[in-house]
């Protein structure tokens, strides 16, 4: 039958808290208004946010005041005390152990690549529902918003290729050419905003003018590892797009070596966002080799950037293009971005408030909880 | 609150239409407790019996087309367009209706009386549509055109040939299935064969470079397999002009994704993307460039470059039990909510999540909005 089909299953309506983002300066996405008012319809006792909330995209106490009579704004700590604690982002070591035991941490936890986070949590006795392992019955992710992912990183890359190019708008222009690895998720959407230089705005500026577009082309791993003909087409590409789903991250797609054979005036966009770990053998590498690691604070990375020098010197750095390179790629629109995760999120809300994550059945008639089961920590543990 | 009755009525359009709901469709919505009556028949294209229908339970039953269409609600999935007399005023239609594109189907259901769902227009409070096999028309669409291709071009199988080129106009939703589909030969199975052969380059080309005759010219010479995945602005003048197809090289397969009609006398017209193609179904999907279908193209069009062509206008009926697997998820919980709402009667545009999707893709609020916008 399932637990959200009848009445709530806590006596008390549980307290909802909203921390905010204690990461890079540039991260300013919190929940906006509209998802306060709708976790007030789906059942929280209480809604406690952190003092300064939503502060960065530009909101003030009174708008969350005026969206829901149940809030009321309190400092980090006594956020994190609440019954229930949402946040994107997982907040670090020491605020999960401020949180009191039995309480539901619901949060991208990322249980397969986290392992140390997700035992951390588990003997911390804190209950969990991981925002990236909500899926529907055919295993479709019901939280994420990789559309921003490719519009975002392939906008910025396009804003540094008008600066780069003298011509970028005259018609006599060739048609620009973009090669993206890589044809998942990521790399579709990407694919479709490199046909619009990112921007549609500018896109039908530039047809206006009868400026030539943009042809892209995808290449996915049956065709990368063969370096002939990866250099062949480096060297025709204007914009290279790493959106790779690597099966064996300790070796690069582009080796740095190769990144020579790129025009001198070319772009490097990373949406694949992998990390290096030289502290594991063998170390972690980025897709295409010696590109900086960028954040909401720093994501445009010219040749001469220091990031580059910053890296661990057993990484090749030699050759070196402009790149761009963000690990949370759609908080470059906080605004946009919260009102897609806030929308994807309500679903969740409306059922971790009703049903204690426990009692969560993967076999209720109801979509939404048996997608909310799904991602419940002692499933995974299980 | 009585739950009305359900119809399954199965689809007479071509012999290839092999699709039909499955049984768990029909389990979903059995324990509600309404009289289900499905057509003699139904899924035998796919392998089942009248018997798995009738085990789900007491209240199923079996009946002729003339007695899936005269229940309360008549759930199928092309639009039954020569059976709409066969439902009686005031009951309900759940179908792929497409209201915005078909005006006088929507004129029809209401002098008829009747209410209606449109599965296309089913959306969830984002905009993204709940019951959409769009994945499949890309996939299905690009399998068959590697399926003519490796047949076809002694080439394709030779270590040292180069990697194939397709050229993906449109880069919309289709399109972005495309271009994954055609990345993997468009079977993964076939991917897995010839992962020791150089792979597929797939370039996509969108508006602002297909109406550059030099550049497409260019384009088309290097081309393998073109695939048409566009949404035209303006459908009464081709993308591809026939006279075009003379620059692809004289093994490159043409597959159609879009599948327009050819309405000339329309007003205004509307012509196929690719000049001169002719157009498939779930009969027959492949056409070579001596096919009689070439004929069939209406004269004033201009056809006489030929290359290998697959079109089909339902692609996702290719493979109908995977089709009709997920088409049956994605319409459970939504079908499951109109039965126990009662009806459209008991529908709200405030209500719960399916509620409200079922509200939005209503014919009353179709109706509603348009005459509102009048």
């Amino acid at each position: 039958m399932g637990a959200t089909d009848g009445t709530p299953q806590y006596i008390v309506p549980p307290v909802l808290g909203l921390p905010r983002m204690h990461m890079e300066a540039g991260e300013r996405r919190d929940f906006l208004p509209e998802f306060v008012a709708a976790a007030d319809r789906a059942g929280a006792g209480e809604i406690v946010l952190e003092h300064g909330y939503g502060a960065g995209m530009g909101f003030g106490q009174d708008a969350y005041l005026a969206a829901s009579p149940k809030v009321r704004f309190a400092d980090y700590a006594e956020v994190l005390a609440s019954d229930i604690v949402t946040v994107i982002r997982c907040p670090d070591e020491a605020a999960l152990r401020s949180m009191r035991p039995d309480a539901v941490l619901v949060t991208m936890l990322h249980y397969p690549t986290r392992p140390h986070r997700t035992k951390l949590v588990a003997d911390l006795g804190l209950r969990a529902v991981s925002l990236d392992a909500v899926v529907d019955d055919l295993g479709r992710r019901q939280v994420e918003y990789l559309e921003a992912v490719g519009w975002n990183g392939v906008r910025l890359a396009f804003v540094e290729i008008a600066r780069m190019h003298p011509h970028f708008a005259h018609p006599s222009r060739r048609p620009l050419r973009v090669t993206c690895l890589g044809a998942g998720a990521v790399g579709a959407h990407a694919v479709r905003a490199a046909t619009r230089y990112g921007d549609p705005e500018l896109r039908a500026e530039l047809a206006a003018s009868d400026v030539p577009g943009v042809e892209v082309t995808v290449v996915d791993f049956d065709l990368t590892r063969h370096e002939d003909y990866l250099l062949g087409r480096l060297e025709v590409t204007d914009l290279l797009i790493d959106a790779t789903q690597r099966l064996d991250a300790t070796r690069p797609i582009v080796p740095n070596p190769w990144i020579a054979a790129l025009p001198a005036d070319s772009v490097i966009l990373d949406l694949a966002v992998d990390p290096y770990d030289t502290s594991v053998d063998p170390p972690l590498t980025k897709g295409i080799e010696g590109v900086p690691h960028g954040n909401l604070d720093r994501y445009v990375f010219p040749v001469d950037d220091a990031a580059w020098d910053e890296l661990d010197h057993g990484i090749d750095t030699r050759q070196r293009r402009l790149a761009l390179s963000c690990y949370a790629w759609p908080g470059i629109e906080p605004v946009d971005c919260m009102r897609v995760y806030g929308r994807q999120i309500e679903l969740v809300l409306g059922v971790v408030l009703r049903v204690p994550p426990d009692r969560l059945d993967v076999d209720s008639d109801d979509p939404r909880e048996r997608a909310v089961a799904h991602a419940e920590l002692g499933r995974w543990l299980a | 609150m009585t739950v009305p009755t359900l119809g399954l009525p199965r689809m007479h359009k071509e012999a290839g239409e092999r699709r039909d709901f499955l049984p768990d469709l029909v389990a979903a919505v059995a324990d509600l407790g309404g009289r289900i009556v499905v057509e003699g028949a139904i899924g035998s294209g796919m392998g089942y019996s009248d018997a798995d229908y009738l085990r789900v339970g007491p209240n199923v039953m079996v009946g002729s087309n003339e007695d899936a269409f005269a229940q309360d609600v008549v759930l199928v999935l092309r639009a039954p367009e020569d059976r709409l007399h066969l439902l009686r005023r005031g009951a309900m239609l759940v179908s792929m209706l497409h209201f915005p594109t078909r005006p006088r189907r929507v004129a029809r259901l209401v002098e008829l009386g009747l209410d209606a769902i449109s599965l296309d227009l089913l959306t969830d409070d984002i905009g993204h549509r709940l019951v959409v096999d769009g994945r499949d028309v890309a996939w299905n669409g690009l399998e068959a055109a590697f399926d003519v291709l490796e047949r076809e071009w002694p080439e394709f199988a030779r270590p040292t040939r180069s990697p194939i080129r397709v050229t993906v106009l449109g880069a919309g939703a289709i399109g972005k299935d495309a271009v994954e589909a055609a990345t993997k030969y468009g079977n993964l199975e076939r991917a897995h064969r010839l992962a020791h052969l150089p792979g597929v380059e797939v370039t996509t080309v969108g508006r602002n470079l297909t109406g550059r005759t030099e550049y497409m010219r260019e384009r088309l010479a290097v081309t393998d397999v073109l695939v048409d995945s566009t949404q035209r602005h303006d459908p009464s003048v081709p993308l591809v002009p026939n006279s075009w197809l003379a620059c692809l090289p004289e093994h490159a397969v043409i597959c159609d994704l879009v599948v327009d009609p050819y309405l000339l006398h329309e007003s205004p017209p509307t012509v196929r993307g690719i000049e001169g193609i002719p157009q498939g179904n779930l009969d027959r999907w492949a056409f070579g460039p001596e096919d009689p279908a070439w004929d069939e193209v209406p004269d004033e069009v201009d056809r006489s470059h030929r290359r290998w062509v697959v079109s089909c206008y339902s692609w996702p009926g290719v493979h109908p039990h995977a089709c009709m697997e997920l088409y049956g998820h994605q319409l459970a919980p939504l079908l499951r909510a109109l039965l126990r709402a009662g009806g459209v009667e008991g529908i709200s545009r405030e209500g719960e999540y399916h509620e409200r999707a079922l509200w939005r893709a209503g014919l009353r609020s179709w109706v509603g909005l348009h005459v509102a916008a009048v």
